[in-house]
């Protein structure tokens, strides 16, 4: 309830006295102008006055009080108590039972009112705390929502909140006053003593006939039962829920007086809510580590089967056709050798792209990589990727790369080896000699660039899977070369340039693989003025 | 194919023994002298009884590794120094070129490509000598004495800042080339930061010379490290 609502009931009485007394002396001067039962009526306006200023104990006090006042000062014979008038006992009756039930009745609503509007303020305050709770993520923006709900409703001055510490105790974790506020020397050793006991320190008794319910309530032990000579006006509230016990919640009124029962309810309601919020950060926490390290378990054991797939294939082949070439019992020709040896080179080509994009998967995967970013052109990127190139691959390719296009900030060598996986993408599933078109264009934006090849192409629901580590495509038919990996680190790369990579679909069938990059990692070209006058060697020829 | 230089002499120092088995086997049989070490004191005592003429030198050795032989060999030691480097050894590359090695090669290799660079750094050595007047690369050919370029026999205008970074490319042809060296050898001492500059006159250079400039086959980027002019095996400089 309000400061000045609580002041009027707690001086209901002297109020009430107060008002009647000013009232009579009000009333005495024109005694003789009005006839004996107007001032009833109007005492009866005080009374109703009272009983709204101060609740139905007031009203019964000054009712009563109005009562003899009435009959001494106003029935005659004046001042005295006697009446002469045997009338007026009906009306000295009928005025205490109308005077009583007015200011009783008005009295219990005015109560009624501040109660409900009391009650208004504290289910508002739940209300406000629990929709907070809900949505705020960090124990901080808790605390800090926390203070500045209780310090509307009570009279809390300071709160603190100490948290359970890998000692098996609480350590502070948190600490806002109002300036006035020192800090309690005791408070550690009362929080800790809170915590290990899960007993309340320093709860105000509760009244006998109040509303209060207790039932929730700790138990609570005055401050002196644990440091001996000390009593503070703090409440310590042990945070627990049925199965953990998070910590403390330290309450301070710092001067301004003793926590009411009432506000005791409130903070204690407060409480609840804190342990339960505390309680739900700590599972989320628990929740999301067993997640991520089952999916790095997950990841641990695809990566293994993957490498042991990809490793094992191509040296059971090299094995099989060195034994076979080594064997006695067949004679080899140069020419059947040579072509032997082939193979083993091929395979010897595939044993060398697996480990490549195991190896730049693990080191993405790790997320130590740093890009080492240069200004470097799209043709920079073309000449490092098509040097790996063999002639017969190399002859597939058409461009057509517009002239204009920025300069980009970027990492040379990991911008080539996205785009050769595209490539090497396209050549898998692209058949023959089909022509495999290299292509460009930039806009204000963000600057493009594509592989697009006349392959079966990629079905709808697969245009974002391709793209998750080891998925090797559902049309893959025979199973193709690859660890499944070769898009995952193009994405993956492009994603650490802040870019993008997707796939389109082609008329009349193939794919489009496109690399957007923003256009803050482009810079329009300047040829900058020469710095010197003409180069060395002009210079020597000029001198 | 050209003809490799007889007597030239090798020295390869790599702690792995397959390497140096492999390496042996490709050099002797195209009638190369080899030298083998299996660590940075043997190779340094080999180099100073009788240097070489070209040093093979791997960068991951435990004990003295390869970045201290060479800033220990170029102390004395002019010739060409060939280090191979692994996947991912970015910087261990750039540094060991910053020491004085000349070229770099990523293991693993194909054989041609090491005897590519292994005949370029030895030809390249011995046209400081004497340098050729005249040199062929595909389609083009560059007049060094006239400072002529002609491509397809058609004459190709440059400016001379773009001839001169050509020239100093093809007389380093397949070898790589830093860009401080390029901007050093063109720009002169203390040529500044210009990589922006240089960059631009290569993107001029490669619309002129190139068949498929978006796509260069000659005038290519090696990545945080600088340039290289590719001859393709078979061309050469008279």
């Amino acid at each position: 309830m309000s400061p000045r609502s609580h002041q009027f009931e707690r001086y209901g009485l002297l109020i009430a006295f107060g008002c009647i007394s000013a009232a009579t002396l009000l009333f005495l001067p024109g005694r003789g102008y009005f006839g004996k039962g107007q001032w009833a009526l109007l005492y009866l306006l005080i009374i109703g006055l009272v009983a709204g200023m101060s609740g139905a104990r007031a009203a019964l006090a000054a009712a009563v009080l109005a009562f003899l006042a009435w009959d001494f000062f106003f029935l005659p014979p004046y001042n005295t108590l006697w009446i002469t008038d045997p009338k007026d006992w009906l009306a000295l009756l009928v005025f205490l039972i109308v005077g009583v039930l007015i200011g009783v009745q008005t009295g219990r609503m005015r109560d009624r009112e501040s109660q409900a509007l009391a009650r208004e303020r504290e289910t508002g305050l739940l209300n406000r705390l629990s929709t907070s709770l809900v949505s705020i993520t960090g124990t901080l923006v808790m605390a800090e929502t926390l203070f500045m709900e209780i310090t509307q409703i009570t009279r809390t001055r300071e709160i603190s909140l100490w948290l359970s510490d890998a000692a098996g105790g609480v350590a502070l974790y948190y600490r806002k006053a109002m300036a006035e506020c020192p800090p309690n020397p005791h408070a550690a050793t009362i929080a800790n003593w809170v915590f290990q006991q899960s007993k309340a320190v320093g709860l105000p008794p509760v009244p006998e006939f109040s509303a209060i319910h207790t039932e929730g309530w700790p138990v609570s032990v005055p401050h002196n039962s644990i440091v001996a000579d000390v009593q503070h006006d703090d409440i310590y509230l042990p945070l627990q829920t049925t199965t953990h016990r998070e910590g403390v919640l330290q309450i301070g009124a710092c001067a301004s007086g003793e926590f009411s029962a009432y506000e005791a309810q409130q903070l204690i309601t407060s409480a609840n809510l804190v342990a339960v919020f505390l309680e739900r950060q700590r599972l989320q926490a628990a929740a999301g580590k067993a997640e991520s390290l089952q999916e790095a378990d997950r990841l641990k054991t695809t990566l293994v089967s993957s490498i042991s797939h990809e490793l094992k294939t191509p040296l059971a082949a090299i094995t099989a056709t060195v034994t076979n070439l080594l064997a006695e019992d067949v004679h080899w020709d140069v020419t059947q050798m040579a072509d032997e040896l082939r193979c083993i080179q091929t395979d010897l080509d595939r044993l060398h792209a697996s480990i490549g994009a195991l190896l730049d998967f693990a080191r993405l995967e790790g997320a130590n990589w740093q890009p080492q970013r240069d200004w470097y052109d799209w043709d920079d990127v073309l000449g490092v990727t098509l040097e790996k190139l063999r002639d017969v691959e190399r002859a597939r390719l058409t461009f057509s790369l517009p002239d204009d296009l920025p300069a980009l900030y970027i990492d040379c060598q990991q911008m080539a080896r996205a785009l050769q996986h595209l490539l090497e993408n396209a050549f898998i599933y692209a058949p023959g000699d089909t022509p495999i078109r290299l292509g460009g264009s930039s806009t204000a934006r963000e600057t493009r660039f594509w592989v697009e090849d006349s392959g079966p192409g990629v079905p709808p629901e697969e245009r974002q899977l391709i793209f998750e580590k080891f998925y090797r495509g559902a049309t893959a038919g025979a199973s193709p070369a690859g660890t499944g990996l070769g898009l995952t680190i193009a994405a993956e790369i492009v994603r650490y340039h802040q870019g993008r990579l997707w796939v389109e679909e082609v008329h009349p069938h193939g794919a489009r693989f496109v690399i957007a990059l923003p256009q803050e990692n482009s810079n329009g070209y300047e040829t900058k003025p020469q710095r010197h006058e003409g180069t060395k060697a002009q210079r020597h020829n000029n001198s | 194919m050209t003809a490799p230089e007889p007597s030239a002499n090798i020295l390869i120092v790599d702690d792995e023994e397959q390497i140096r088995r492999a390496l042996n086997s490709i050099f002797t049989a195209r009638k190369y002298g080899v030298r083998l070490a299996a660590n940075g004191e043997e190779a340094l005592n080999l180099a100073i009884a009788r240097p070489p003429d070209l040093v093979i030198l791997d960068l991951t050795m435990p004990g003295m590794n390869g970045l201290e032989v060479c800033r220990e060999l170029r102390t004395w030691y002019s010739g060409p120094i060939l280090i191979l480097s692994v996947r991912g050894g970015e910087t261990d590359k750039v540094a060991a070129l910053d020491l004085g090695a000349d070229d770099y090669l990523t293991k693993p290799f194909a054989t041609n490509e090491l005897l590519a660079r292994v005949r370029a750094l030895l030809r390249r050595a011995a046209m400081r000598v004497a340098p050729p007047p005249l040199i062929h690369a595909g389609e083009l050919e560059i007049n060094l004495a006239q400072r002529l370029v002609t491509c397809h026999g058609e004459p190709v205008s440059l400016t001379p800042t773009e001839y001169d970074i050509l020239a100093y490319l093809v007389q380093n042809a397949n070898c790589v080339v830093t860009t401080p060296m390029l901007l050093e050898q063109v720009w002169g001492a203390d040529p500044g930061d210009d990589t922006q500059s240089l960059r631009s006159h290569i993107a001029h250079l490669r619309k002129k010379i190139e068949p498929e400039p978006r796509a260069p086959r000659y005038l290519i980027t090696e990545p945080c490290i600088g340039f290289r002019f590719r001859l393709p095996e078979g061309e050469s400089g008279e």
